[in-house]
């Protein structure tokens, strides 16, 4: 048993207690520590990625107590897979933020950490209870990175935040309830067993619970009609955040993908394949919803904050289409949408800073003090978000239609997808010319942002012509991943082995 | 060598900027080069093609969808290679004297470069897929080209407008490209076309062939989606030669040669193709006589040609194909020169207004002269390539026969006979406006010849003309033939390029042609009068119509916005509340509500406290716009909620909850201190009856759900932390070590919760001052005294002695109801106590500085605990336990997971000393005590 | 006993649902309150209920009650509490910056 797997939480959890104990030690200090945390969280991942590579899933039993009696984490393609995306994003995010943003307001780094700790630990989790202990850790820091820089926007859209999420919280204790009382265990692996097993006597309290589940998660992944809150959250935040936030509707999928795919599939008795059927409808519902809003709009932050709830619900059309084949393109499509999503943030950042009065607003006739360098960029990162050639979002996107082709949806699927492309392209040429071409005559009035902020945009943008140019091993992976996740039994297999097998505590000796 | 030739130019659309400075020859040299390099690498594969072979080269790349890095270089691409790099060179090169040093030049022959790569690789792919990305690319890159002039408005519109019809077609080419995969079950172009005879039968066939024509169509202007085209003249000249004349408008025919195996030869194919080529040919043919710009009038001209190329592929006769892929080259070589000419001509009077630009001849012979004889090609004038083709499509409209029905056989050949009427006229109007017809009018500067080397492109592109139009026969004919048979894919049936076949009745449809536009022109002034009428009587055009379109989509997708999402939390919060409601119910929908499981009797005690609490929660509710009121109820349904858990066997629960409720209380009075007294009534009276409605559902549906749970049992996993919570965790109070030591993780991440939240409390309250009422909520003035002396008084021998309450309460968690967290409550309540006797400032100057620190200690504490464990090869958080003995607590056991448990204590302490002192730290009134 | 039970939480919910619905931030921190005792009973009685006693083994203890949705619900608790804690400050900072105690910023709804 291996303590690799715990890295991913403890080392942002022992930064973020340092963080809060160094306090006073001054700028450097903490970005030192908070960058060296962040840093580690990298390699950590690869590790972990190319030893689940293998087909292998990693278990750790926290207080060497047997499965489904403590708590477990588990390691699989699917987890290692989302721990690297969110080490990659939050490396790009903190190396923008260290250049000044950072101290827009306070105690940034420790949440910054602790966001990560939520984060990580939702995707290694085997637990129900402490996958929603995670979720309030990673929701408490989100709140307080939300209001960080402070001022009116940021504070009404964090209250929505707060209210918002602990109604769903309470919803999750809720589905929990149901969940634990009708078969009395939390470990998701023995949930899969017993769930598959429960008698129709249960059935009521588990499908409810199960369904209760898939609303919290909805909301995370804002999925109509829970996803209103996050147009005017992303906008308004700091761009560090809100580049770092671009993975936190992923974690809503995720969960999705894991609780239900898992305990909810379709070998799980009376509540088998409980969510398939929502989620192609809210998935296309999800999509039309979005590119009304990204028509709508007149700023391009909210056009972006649009764009991630578009990916969102593309993301559970995928899951919909329940097949290994859609679930695969759903996570390749999930790594382009995330670094392209997060890039463009960070851009729309600099550009607002370097057009100075007229920010972001597609309306205002100003230029920006390098043209060819973050128009380019901006290309690049439209071309990827809209699912044009040459680059990562194409290729995703033909690869769910493909999956789509053959099922029961495929006219749906087919139109959506491909009418709200048309307008993607539309809205986006029109924000790109009017920012870039419509220049007036008036020089760039903001202030020109240095290398590294620009260079970890660029990092992020760049992510989606590198997953083009790696697609072959990279599907190659998430079809790995995709069957490995239909794999149920494996995966029970794999976290109820030690059963018995550890030592019993009350055999041990003193040490 | 393929995949190289077609890298090059993408290599030479980086390297132009890096290398090339702004002005001077060097931007055009290297695009000249790279463009010439990748000719004289295709040379050597040529003559295999010119044998008939196709050459493919085949690289994997994502296996996944089926993407292949394929190429194919057979006749048909070969054929577009050498247009798309011929005449690429030659444009570069007139560029380089038409753009005026000012107009960045690397840029320009950077994108220039770029959609020359793109549409080099589409004519080559082997594998769809590869073939639909290159074909996305000429659609963005011609997208920079015209928008080039960034300034110019039109320019910017045109762009978009042409991004907006190529790129939806090319969504729809995606769908059908997918499709046919799917039937082919491979994307590479070889088993496609192997795969027609089945893709004809299957029933999604006519889905295919539309979106596949809507993808070529918008591609290549073809009605009624030609309205792009004569937009995107706002691009400089040049571009208009290479992609809007010679190439990637001929991106949509080539789509057409190129799947003619697969989806012609049935009628739908015949109807859909030559119906729309027909149409296109007349009105392009049509339009283009009343254009009195330049460009216009060449623009119509080009959309008019393709129509006919449409046209020939539509009829779907052997020698229809070859006239086609004839008509394809004639138009690309006569219609780039008489584009550079315009250009030229735009260059040297400052304007494309044909009513202005007349009797240009005298100023510039040389130049006018090349330009009547291209003119003269496009109109079909003998001895001229324009000539043959046509002749041979004339040859063509006349046998139908195939067809069946004779009734209608007259109609192609006269349509035909009409458009080449209208070619004739506009030719000459081109010729004989902007050449003679008097003086120039109006203009700025006097026109005269353009520099020596602008001209070459011209030159070269007219010999071409002369040359194919004289001796067809060994200047085209084997590169005719190769393309002609990737087409078909069959042997080609014999088929003569001599100049002169005898008078025969192609040839009288090209005298009548010939003399009706000579008639036609000389009537001109009143057909541009009728013209003029129906114009002003149905005021519509294409772009219009888009424009309108794209206008309508911005305007809905606001409205729809601004329906759906009217920015208000309580909207928010009602679509989570109803949606929670409905696919809850919708989860337990058909089954029975009570189980079979055992039911307690109902006690009186139980039923008392539960009339209180039920009172209790509704008076909140009710009376919640009296805030004080509210409150104090509740307190109320808390205390009882505490009572519960103590009467069902959860004293831990009931202590905790008891404490949270006394801070928790607190808190909201410290800010109901500053928040205004009363909440405002806003709601209407139907929204209060809707919002109650919700609420009794949702409390029934979670009454049901609780009854359903509470009437069924399933066995448990705690089963084994009851056996092994003694002798594994070496405790007898259960929930204790459970939270300490089998699932003490989740206590760990409480704890880190609470801490953020004491950090994001802290930074809120950072610059945060607060000005509270003179009032109290009940309208009384404060007290002038804020710390009542009783409360001094007794408050402060108070704390030590709270402080070992809370470790007695600690010390003995393990195994009886208290642990850490109720203990640290209790120092908690004590310090309020503090706080509220002594003001806040005294309870601030002793820990607000330390509140962090405690917890972040705190959770080190407990995470060093935890890491302990390894130390003796243990995962994270194993515990390990002795017994000890003190005075008062008795016998107690020391174990490791209390060190945990202290972690527990310091971390929640500090959270809740921060809160308060931060509270009380806001209102001047404490900075003032 | 359990009919009782449910009814309560079914009542602590009804009230809860029908405060947060409201336009104004305290009677929203009160019902978010409402809806944690309701949902912390619940949880509780995930795990039956069982009268008159404790989870402590070796105190002679007849009928031992579910300890595990006990802890939970302890957890819940904590969390809740630090959330609260949060919302009412935040409450407090959108006073300030919105200049109002309504939800969507101002005295409006």
């Amino acid at each position: 048993m291996s303590h690799l797997v715990l890295l991913p939480v403890l080392i942002p959890l022992v930064g973020g207690a340092l963080l809060l104990l160094t306090g006073g030690l001054g700028t450097r200090v903490e970005r030192t520590i908070a960058l060296a945390a962040t840093a580690a969280l990298l390699p950590v991942a690869l590790l972990l990625l190319s030893r689940a590579a293998s087909g292998e899933i990693l278990i750790y039993y926290l207080g060497d107590w047997p499965a489904p009696y403590g708590i477990t984490l588990v390691v699989d393609r699917l987890s290692a897979l989302m721990l690297t995306l969110a080490a990659v994003l939050a490396l790009a995010s903190l190396l923008y933020a260290v250049a000044g943003d950072d101290r827009r307001g306070r105690y940034f780094h420790p949440l910054f950490q602790m966001q990560l700790l939520g984060i990580n630990g939702a995707f290694i989790t085997g637990d129900l209870f402490n996958l929603f202990v995670f979720f309030e850790i990673l929701l408490i820091a989100s709140y307080a990175l939300q209001l960080h820089g402070g001022g009116a926007a940021r504070v009404r859209a964090a209250l929505h935040l707060v209210v918002l999420n602990l109604a769903g919280s309470s919803i999750f204790l809720i589905g929990i309830g149901a969940i634990y009382a009708a078969t009395g265990t939390l470990n998701m692996a023995d949930l899969a067993v017993r769930v598959s097993a429960a008698q129709a006597d249960q059935a009521g309290l588990l499908r409810a619970g199960g369904l209760l589940l898939l609303v919290v998660f909805a909301l995370k992944a804002a999925l109509v009609p829970l996803g209103f809150w996050l147009p005017p959250a992303y906008t308004a935040a700091s761009a560090p955040v809100a580049a770092l936030f671009a993975i936190m509707t992923k974690v809503g999928v995720y969960a999705i993908l894991r609780v239900h795919g898992l305990v909810f599939g379709p070998e799980a008795g009376p509540a088998a394949s409980l969510a398939v059927p929502w989620l192609v409808p809210v998935g296309l519902a999800t999509i039309a919803v979005a590119t009304l809003g990204v028509l709508a709009c007149r700023e391009l932050h909210r056009l972006l904050a649009h764009l991630v709830v578009l990916s969102a619900g593309t993301l559970i059309v995928a899951l919909g289409l329940d097949s290994e084949a859609a679930t695969s393109a759903a996570l390749y499509y999930a790594l382009n949408s995330t670094l392209v999503g997060g890039g463009l943030f960070l851009l729309a950042d600099l550009i607002a800073r370097e057009r100075g009065e007229a920010r972001t607003f597609l309306d205002r006739a100003q230029g920006v003090a390098r043209p060819a360098l973050l128009g380019t960029l901006f290309f690049v990162g439209a071309v990827g978000v809209a699912g044009l050639p040459p680059f990562a979002g194409f290729a995703a996107k033909v690869y769910i239609l493909q999956s789509a082709v053959a099922g029961p949806a495929a006219t749906w699927v087919f139109s959506v997808v491909l009418v709200s492309g048309l307008l993607l392209i539309v809205a986006l040429s029109r924000a790109g010319s009017g920012i870039f071409w419509r220049i007036g005559d008036t020089p760039p009035a903001g202030e020109r942002a240095g290398l590294l902020p620009t260079s970890s945009a660029a990092f992020l943008l760049l992510g989606t012509v590198v997953l083009m140019a790696g697609a072959g091993p990279i599907t190659a992976f998430t079809q790995a991943t995709a069957s490995q996740l239909a794999d149920r039994a494996a995966y029970v297999g794999g976290v109820m082995a030690n059963q018995g097998v550890s030592t019993p505590a009350s055999q041990r000796g003193d040490p | 060598m393929l995949p190289l030739i077609v890298c090059v130019p993408f290599i030479g659309a980086v390297l132009v900027p890096l290398a090339a400075s702004r002005a001077g020859l060097r931007p055009a040299l290297t695009a000249g080069l790279t463009a010439a390099l990748a000719l004289a690498l295709l040379i050597p594969e040529m003559p295999a093609v010119y044998e008939g072979a196709a050459l493919i080269d085949r690289h994997e790349w994502i296996p996944a969808i089926g993407l292949t890095v394929a190429f194919r270089l057979d006749g048909l691409s070969l054929l577009f290679a050498q247009l798309i790099l011929g005449i690429g060179m030659l444009v570069v090169l007139y560029a380089h004297y038409y753009l005026s040093a000012t107009e960045g030049g690397p840029r320009f022959y950077s994108y220039l470069l770029l959609f020359m790569g793109a549409m080099l690789g589409l004519v080559l792919s082997e594998n769809l897929l590869q073939m639909l990305l290159f074909w996305e690319l000429t659609s963005l890159s011609s997208f920079l080209l015209i928008g080039f002039r960034r300034r110019e408005a039109e320019a910017r519109q045109g762009a978009r407008l042409a991004l907006f019809v190529t790129g939806g077609g090319g969504l729809a080419l995606l769908a059908a490209v997918l499709l046919i995969g799917g039937l082919a079950g491979s994307y590479e172009l070889t088993d496609v076309l192997a795969a027609g005879e089945t893709i004809k039968q299957d029933g999604l066939y006519p889905l295919i062939l539309t979106l596949f024509l809507l993808g070529a169509a918008t591609k290549s202007a073809q009605f009624p989606f030609h309205f792009w085209l004569p937009h995107a003249m706002a691009a400089p000249t040049p571009v208009s030669a290479y992609l809007h004349s010679a190439t990637m408008v001929k991106a949509g025919i080539f789509l057409l040669g190129r799947f003619f195996p697969v989806l012609a030869g049935t009628d739908l194919w015949f109807y859909l193709v030559g119906g729309m080529g027909l149409t296109t040919l007349l009105l392009g043919a049509y339009l283009a006589l009343f254009q009195n710009d330049l460009k216009g009038l060449l623009a119509y001209s080009t959309i008019s040609h393709l129509g006919l190329i449409t046209l020939l592929f539509g009829l779907g006769t052997p020698l229809g194909e070859i006239a086609a892929v004839f008509h394809i080259i004639n138009h690309a070589v006569f219609k780039a020169s008489l584009f550079m000419a315009a250009g030229i001509i735009d260059h040297e009077c400052g304007s494309r207004d044909m009513r202005k630009i007349n009797g240009l001849f005298k100023y510039m012979p040389y130049t006018a002269v090349l330009a009547m004889v291209a003119a003269g090609a496009m109109a079909g004038v003998p001895l001229l390539n324009g000539f043959l083709s046509k002749e041979m499509f004339f040859g063509e409209t006349l046998h139908l026969q195939w067809l069946g029905d004779a009734s209608w056989h007259w109609v192609l050949p006269w349509a035909a006979t009409l458009a080449g009427v209208f070619a004739v006229a506009y030719s000459l109007r081109f010729i004989h406006d902007v050449f003679f017809n008097g003086e120039p009018k109006g203009l700025t500067r006097t026109p005269h010849e353009p520099p020596r080397w602008m001209k070459v492109p011209v030159e070269i592109l007219v010999v071409l003309c002369v040359a194919v139009g004289t001796f067809p026969g060994f200047t085209v004919r084997p590169v005719l033939e190769a393309a002609a048979g990737a087409v078909l894919q069959r042997p080609l049936p014999e088929f003569s390029l001599a100049v002169w076949h005898g008078f025969n009745l192609p040839f009288a449809m090209s005298l009548v042609a010939l003399s009706g536009g000579v008639a036609v022109y000389t009537v001109r002034r009143r057909l541009f009068a009728a013209h003029e009428r129906l114009r002003h009587r149905l005021r519509f055009s294409g772009k219009d119509v888009a424009e309108g379109l794209l206008a309508l989509v911005f305007e809905l997708g606001r409205r729809l916005d601004r329906l759906l999402d009217n920015r208000s939390l309580v909207r928010y919060t009602f679509a989570l509340l109803v949606s929670a409601l409905a696919i809850g119910a919708a989860g337990y929908w058909g089954e029975p509500i009570g189980g079979s499981g055992p039911r307690e009797s109902l006690d009186l005690g139980v039923l008392l406290g539960g009339l209180l609490l039920g009172a209790g929660a509704v008076a909140t509710a009710i009376k919640h716009r009296n805030r004080f009121v509210a409150v104090l109820m509740l307190g109320l349904v808390g205390l009882m909620t505490s009572l519960f858990f103590a009467r069902f066997s959860a004293p831990d629960l009931a202590l905790t909850q008891l404490l949270v409720e006394i801070v928790t209380v607190i808190l909201v009075l410290l800010a109901m201190y500053f928040l205004p007294e009363a909440t405002p009534a806003v709601f209407s009276a139907t929204r209060r009856a809707r919002d109650t409605l919700l609420a009794l559902l949702t409390g029934t549906g979670v009454a049901a759900l609780t009854y359903a749970m509470l009437t069924r049992s399933a066995d448990s996993i705690s089963a084994f932390h009851l056996a092994e919570s003694k002798p594994g965790g070496g405790g007898t109070n259960v929930v204790n070590v459970i939270l300490v030591d089998f699932r003490s993780f989740d206590t760990l991440g409480e704890i880190t919760v609470l801490g953020i939240a004491a950090v994001g409390i802290l930074a809120m309250l950072t610059g945060l001052v607060l000005h509270g009422p003179r009032m109290d909520w009940l309208g009384r003035p404060w007290a002038p005294d804020r710390h009542p002396m009783v409360l001094a008084v007794v408050s402060k021998p108070l704390l030590p002695i709270a402080l070992l309450v809370s470790a007695f309460l600690f010390l003995r968690g393990h195994n009886e109801p208290g642990g850490g967290f109720i203990a640290a409550l209790v120092t908690g309540v004590a310090l309020i106590l503090q706080y509220i006797a002594q003001g806040s400032n005294t309870a601030q100057a002793r820990f607000h500085g330390d509140a962090l620190t405690l917890i972040g200690a705190g959770i080190l504490l407990a995470v060093l605990t935890g890491l302990g464990s390894w130390l003796f090869g243990y995962p994270f958080l194993t515990t390990t336990f002795t017994y000890a003995t003190l005075p008062v607590v008795g016998k107690f056991e020391l174990a490791s997971a209390m060190l945990f448990d202290l972690g527990v204590y310091l971390g929640v302490a500090g959270t809740v000393l921060l809160i308060l002192a931060g509270l009380g730290d806001l209102s001047p009134r404490n900075r003032t005590a | 006993m359990e009919a009782l039970v449910s009814i309560l939480v079914g009542v602590m919910t009804a009230s809860a649902v029908y405060l947060l619905l409201r336009s104004h931030t305290f009677p929203i921190v009160l019902g978010l309150s409402l809806l944690g005792y309701a949902v912390n009973v619940f949880l509780f009685a995930s795990g039956g209920l069982t009268p008159d006693n404790a989870p402590l083994v070796e105190h002679g203890i007849a009928r031992l009650p579910d300890p595990l949705p006990q802890a939970l619900v302890l957890t819940a608790i904590v969390i809740g509490f630090g959330m609260i804690a949060f919302l009412i400050v935040l409450a407090l900072r959108a006073l300030r910056d919105l200049g109002g105690d309504g939800v969507d910023g101002g005295d409006a709804p």
